[in-house]
């Protein structure tokens, strides 16, 4: 098990638009009506777009909500494929995390999200990020621990699996600027695991 | 600035390519340096399937989701994505008109048929009757109906052997005839060029290598299949004999 896990994590991820050829089939089946479509189309992205989401608010399961429930009202109206899908409505997503952090600026008794998420580790425990026993929660809070465009572009290449142009599209920035912010934050985070004594 | 070189590693620009496979979750080379190795394999667990409670919101979207759809007038049962319908023909319209006169006008004669068949008609008709649809010749028992042909005294009988076959096609009386149309139950439909794409099924796979079965109905369709969707998918049951599925038009950017 564990070694499968280890397998499956060179090089692949599971996050990656999994509905494949289908894709257009399913999608056509949710904007008739087919519930079970829809849930596939739910359960293809919502596991990248929740950890997306932890990584950039604190309310990232009122914000998934949010933004699903968006989709639900445009989705006889959208048109693409299945990365554009994700595209939209990871881009749907971070207008609605941009907004419930505005919310919760005019709402001074609650905790700020920025100082939340900007705030260096609650260091992942060592134990947790050792390879043997890594786990997404542990690698999350690494991941958190870069800073905020730095994380945020690194879960929308590898996490969502949106390319560089979609990826410039939603966080405002060149296609280039995308590029190198995602090489910097790799290495970054190579060198932050390799402190805390995962790498070798 | 470039990027600053990995532990024991100058140039750090060597590392873009690996970096930029790690990004596209590309399989690394096995000679690729261990940290690399390493990256690649943490971004995979957190890329990694769905764990338990993140899916835990789905049974909500779902009922948000069929009560959109079904405030937006379209049915999870009805299972039809959002087409075109296809115009009515004004052909198809008159052929039903027309079907429904013939009906009407047939139903009528079927019953003056029977009429005649029982000879409770009025002897001129029931004579008129007899010699088109070989019904009974009027029956003195009948209805005392005096057929008179002026004179004041009953019409002579008929003889059989005399008299002469109707003019004309033989039609019995108050039947209209029949248009070839009425023959057919159904307006004439042709089949569709473009057969309907699209049709969503309540099979549609999450399996990502599994594309949705299709229906019976799809199966027995004869319509040509279309190019670039899939045809294994369910509509939900048109009937046979109405080409009636709308044509789909899935816009592609």
């Amino acid at each position: 098990m564990l070694g499968d896990r280890l397998r499956r994590g060179i090089g692949r991820a599971d996050t990656r638009p999994v509905i494949g050829a289908a894709f257009s089939v399913t999608l056509a089946s949710a904007q008739g009506g087919d519930e079970m479509a829809f849930a596939c189309l739910f359960r293809d992205v919502q596991p990248p777009l929740l950890r997306y989401l932890q990584v950039i608010t604190p309310e990232a399961e009122d914000v998934a909500g949010d933004a699903w429930l968006q989709v639900v009202k445009g989705l006889p109206r959208f048109r693409g494929g299945e990365e554009a899908f994700r595209a939209w409505l990871f881009t749907i997503a971070r207008h609605r995390a941009v907004d419930a952090g505005r919310a919760r600026s005019r709402r001074p008794d609650l905790p700020l999200a920025v100082t939340e998420v900007a705030e260096p580790p609650t260091a992942p425990d060592t134990a947790d990020l050792a390879l043997e026993a890594i786990s997404t929660r542990s690698v999350l809070a690494l991941i958190k621990t870069l800073p905020p465009d730095h994380a945020e572009i690194i879960m929308l290449r590898v996490v969502a699996g949106l390319d560089a142009a979609d990826v410039a599209r939603i966080v405002g920035k060149t296609p280039g600027a995308v590029r190198v912010t995602a090489h910097r934050a790799l290495r970054r985070l190579s060198d932050l695991a390799e402190r805390a004594g995962v790498t070798q | 600035m470039p990027g600053f070189p990995f532990p024991g590693r100058p140039g750090g620009e060597l590392d873009e390519p690996l970096l930029d496979m790690i990004i596209a979750r590309r399989a690394l080379p096995p000679d690729a340096p261990q940290e690399m190795h390493d990256l690649a394999r943490m971004l995979g667990a957190v890329a990694g399937p769905a764990e338990p409670g993140e899916l835990a919101g789905e049974a909500a979207m779902r009922a948000a989701f069929s009560q959109a759809a079904s405030s937006a007038g379209i049915s999870s049962a009805a299972r039809r994505p959002v087409r075109r319908r296809r115009p009515r023909h004004r052909g198809e319209d008159r052929s039903r008109a027309r079907l429904a006169a013939v009906m009407v006008v047939a139903a009528a004669g079927l019953g003056s048929v029977l009429a005649a068949y029982s000879d409770v008609l009025p002897s001129p008709i029931q004579q008129l009757a007899h010699v088109a649809v070989a019904a009974p010749a009027p029956h003195s028992s009948g209805p005392p109906q005096p057929a008179t042909m002026g004179t004041g005294r009953p019409a002579p009988r008929p003889d059989p052997a005399a008299s002469q076959p109707a003019p004309g096609p033989r039609h019995s009386a108050g039947i209209a005839p029949l248009s070839g149309h009425a023959t057919s139950s159904h307006p004439q439909f042709t089949p569709g060029t473009s057969r309907p794409t699209g049709y969503p099924g309540s099979s549609a796979s999450c399996a990502p290598s599994r594309p949705p079965s299709p229906s019976p109905s799809e199966k027995a369709s004869t319509h040509p299949t279309p190019t670039p969707w899939p045809t294994a998918v369910t509509c939900g049951g048109a009937p046979r004999g109405y080409a009636v599925q709308p044509t789909v038009y899935p816009d592609v950017p």
